[in-house]
């Protein structure tokens, strides 16, 4: 890491320390005037249906922002990110600090004097808006701020700069590239998430079930992905004809082959966005990295990802010269 | 995998696809255990008949390449090592060889024999 990652990696830490040191400070300093059991869960109407310890509620803030803040600061410092897509990024970090830290503190507020397990802590509806509108305002702030600092160039991107590996096609050939992605992960949270609704289901958290299993049911489709590529463009598809993740040949302007760092460009596994790009993350490596028309990157990690975009570029090529 | 067909050529495409695969194997760029596209997936990548990938699928199967299971589609075999690949080709060379020279199932035969009992 270099000065100047260094340098964007502190600025996008700021808002997640300020937020931690607030809300930990808030708590020290009105230790005397709140209860050992905090009001930590509120139905619709505001009113306390769940309490938390003080260890508890130390434990998620800390753990929270310490965890998103390091990701954040990864991601600036080593995902790739340049332009506007950089100070996107910066302004989702203080997006998050700010609100998170926001609501955290209000937490803290309603429970003042309340007395052990008081059924009067409400927690009013305007909160979870305040706690939007500080998200918003930090989110303006870091956009700005991020342009103060030193942005990251764009690299050359044209389609030359994108490699120019292609696949010698005789006329008429019809030619499709396809490789199975499995991963020992996908069938494992599919398979956690459909139990842990079903056992729900008849524990009788009914809303939280049926919730549960409509998640668990996409990346269950998507329990042993397959990639291809073709004259359709490049698809990733489940085990069932939808839903599938298809990028046609006309958005696409060239494809390259490279490794890629889920954690760091993606911030994470599984389909994900982020400025300036969308990804199929199964693993970090080799992937398929396809510039869009527009300027978005699409990527996915898959074996073999030399050959397939090489094929995406002869058959954009082709397509091209048909038209 | 890289699968190219030629809607044009003489050979039909069943043959085709299953030669992409055998290729495959032999070059090391499919290894045992890997899952082959759903015929479905297949013929609508390359805008042929599902019974058409079915019969490449098939004659792979019969050569010991690939297993066909309900649901777990086709899986390239344990056995399938880039020189099993290699020597399927071969035999196919030699047997498009040997009807071109028009000769009949028993001379071919034969012939394979002898060369096994002379080794």
């Amino acid at each position: 890491m270099n000065r100047k990652n260094v340098g964007r990696a502190t600025l996008v830490a700021l808002p997640f320390l300020l937020a931690l040191i607030v809300d930990l400070a808030l708590l020290a300093a009105f230790r005397d005037r709140l209860p050992g059991q905090l009001a930590s869960h509120f139905e619709a109407g505001g009113q306390a249906n769940g309490h938390a310890g003080r260890t508890s509620y130390v434990l998620v803030t800390v753990v929270l922002l310490v965890v998103t803040g390091a990701l954040w600061a990864t991601m600036v410092a080593k995902g790739n990110f340049s332009g506007r897509a950089y100070r996107l990024l910066v302004a989702g970090g203080y997006a998050f600090a700010g609100f998170f830290g926001y609501l955290m503190a209000a937490v803290l507020i309603v429970n003042l004097d309340a007395g052990e397990g008081a059924p009067g802590v409400s927690f009013p509806m305007w909160q979870p808006a305040a706690a939007l509108g500080v998200g918003a305002l930090a989110a303006g702030l870091g956009f700005v701020l991020a342009a103060l600092g030193p942005v990251p160039q764009q690299p050359d991107r044209s389609a030359e700069a994108m490699g120019g590996e292609r696949i010698v096609l005789a006329d008429g050939e019809v030619a499709g590239w396809a490789r199975s992605a499995d991963s020992w992960w996908l069938p494992l949270v599919a398979l956690g998430l459909l139990v842990l609704g079903v056992v729900l289901f008849f524990v009788g958290n009914w809303s939280a079930a049926v919730l549960l299993l409509i998640v668990g049911v996409l990346p269950a489709s998507f329990a042993r992905p397959y990639v291809s590529v073709d004259r359709r463009g490049i698809t990733v598809s489940g085990m069932l004809p939808w839903p599938r993740i298809r990028v046609p040949l006309d958005r696409i302007e060239a494809a390259t082959s490279r490794d890629i760092n889920a954690l760091a460009e993606y911030g994470g596994w599984g389909y994900r966005i982020r400025p300036g790009r969308t990804g199929v993350m199964i693993r970090s490596g080799e992937g398929i990295v396809v510039r869009l028309a527009g300027g978005r990157d699409f990527a996915v990690t898959v074996d073999d990802s030399a050959t397939g975009a090489a094929l995406l570029n002869t058959l954009v090529d082709r397509r091209r010269a048909g038209h | 995998m890289l699968f190219r067909v030629d809607p044009t050529s003489t050979v039909p495409l069943g043959d085709q696809i299953a030669a992409c695969v055998r290729r495959a194997v032999a070059d090391g760029a499919v290894v045992p255990g890997e899952r082959l596209p759903a015929a479905r997936v297949l013929a609508e990548s390359l805008g042929v008949n599902v019974h058409t990938v079915l019969r490449g699928y098939q004659q792979l199967r019969e050569e010991g390449l690939i297993e066909l299971r309900r649901g777990r589609g086709a899986v390239v075999t344990g056995g399938a090592s880039p020189h099993r690949a290699r020597l399927l080709e071969h035999v196919r060379d030699v047997v498009a060889d040997a009807r071109e020279l028009g000769m009949t199932e028993a001379e071919l035969l034969a012939l394979i024999r002898a060369e096994l009992d002379n080794t």
